[in-house]
């Protein structure tokens, strides 16, 4: 079977109006994919930027994956919430990327979005929080009802992945 | 012997922790250590013959705990240390550089657990207490070559007001009981923390017998900058 392994970190978030940022992460991949070593899913610590406006988690990924298949290339999905003083976490962008295919360091900025409500609910966020979240987290890497969703831009996660493939030449996979 | 290949492979990594950035800090040292899985085992130099039988795993440090800061051990390679204290230069970069050197070589089996190196950050504060100003870590990298990396520093930071004024005045802030958290994914969850400043290191990174155990690294690039870039550049 060939390997893969992801080595990286999620660095950190921009763009986003608030400051206080913190991440929930997860990789989802194909039925012919399993996971021998790692976290398949986790959640980065609460970063307040003192200098810039970048907000640094250095989250460490180390991911060792077995495939019989290239089918559901893995993915990764992001939700970056943000923390007020008082502990309330309010939801600031989703996002997904698919883990690069090709060995070697690759830099990836993987863009967010966050669902719109009504202009209630617009209001609603504006002065008390609080906002529509999805109920299943599929729809953030899937594209299945997407439709449905009216969205508005988030900030952008900064995210530093290495791939370290293994035995896919013995299978003649080119990448 | 090595009838069916080989089945450890070896990665050297060399270079230096360069410089600091921190606008509000002055007079600092760092300390390095590396973090790494129950795989891997950093290795004395090895020689060009033979590989090491596994049961000579080089002196000491066979578990892959680290946990103690002891002073250098000069015959393992410099996989952990404490630096020198830098003030910043008086010129208008005011730079803060250390300029640190890092050795050190492991072997291992599986690249699951590759290691990071993790750095702390101490200086004064204005009582002259001996206070943590930043911890970061990073991954050393895996293509063969030279690679500069800048990593941002982080404090644990307490929510309350209160806590902050009596941490400062006390002199005792929020630390980690243990560097190597700083590592590791699990258990950050529920950590608030601060950014306030940047490191800059250098590596050269060379690999031994990756590709004959079936690892593809991808091209080895020589000159590998991530992060913000530094504003003051110091001259190759």
């Amino acid at each position: 079977m060939a390997e893969v392994h992801v080595i990286g970190q999620i660095m950190g978030a921009t763009g986003f109006s608030e400051s206080s940022l913190f991440c929930k992460w997860g990789i989802h991949t194909g039925a012919a994919w399993k996971l021998l070593s790692g976290v398949r899913e986790g959640q980065t610590q609460v970063d307040t930027p003192q200098i810039g406006d970048m907000a640094y988690w250095s989250h460490p990924i180390d991911l060792h994956f077995a495939t019989k298949g290239l089918q559901g290339w893995p993915r990764l999905h992001l939700q970056v919430w943000s923390q007020d003083s008082f502990g309330r976490c309010q939801l600031a962008g989703y996002g997904f990327c698919h883990v690069p295919s090709s060995p070697g360091t690759h830099q990836l900025d993987c863009p967010t979005w966050r669902p719109l409500g009504s202009w209630r609910e617009q209001l609603a966020r504006a002065f008390v929080g609080g906002g529509p979240q999805l109920l299943r987290g599929d729809a953030i890497y899937s594209g299945a009802d997407r439709y449905r969703l009216h969205t508005a831009a988030g900030g952008t996660v900064h995210l530093e992945l290495g791939l370290l493939l293994r035995h896919f030449d013995r299978y003649g996979v080119e990448c | 012997m090595a009838a069916a290949g080989p089945s450890v492979f070896l990665l050297m990594v060399n270079g230096q922790v360069e410089s600091a950035q921190f606008p509000e800090y002055d007079d600092l040292y760092c300390k390095y250590c590396f973090v790494y899985g129950q795989d891997w085992a950093p290795t004395a130099m090895v020689k060009e013959t033979a590989l090491p039988p596994a049961a000579q795993r080089g002196e000491g440090h066979g578990s892959p705990e680290l946990g103690h800061w002891p002073s250098l051990s000069s015959s393992q390679g410099l996989e952990e240390g404490i630096s020198q204290i830098t003030s910043k230069s008086q010129d208008a970069r005011r730079a803060l550089v250390w300029n640190f050197p890092i050795d050190v070589t492991f072997k291992s089996t599986n690249p699951y657990g590759w290691p990071q190196i993790v750095l702390s950050v101490y200086g004064p504060d204005v009582f002259g207490n001996d206070v943590v100003r930043g911890y970061g870590a990073v991954h050393v990298p895996f293509s063969p070559g030279r690679h500069k990396k800048t990593i941002p520093m982080f404090v644990p930071e307490s929510v309350s007001k209160l806590q902050k004024f009596t941490s400062w005045f006390m002199g005792r802030r929020p630390e980690y009981t243990d560097p190597k958290v700083v590592a590791q994914g699990e258990g950050r969850e529920v950590t608030r923390v601060r950014s306030q400043g940047f490191v800059t290191l250098l590596f050269n990174v060379v690999t031994k017998d990756m590709r004959k155990l079936g690892y593809d690294t991808g091209p080895p690039d020589t000159q590998g900058v991530s992060g913000p870039s530094t504003p003051q550049g110091l001259p190759r």
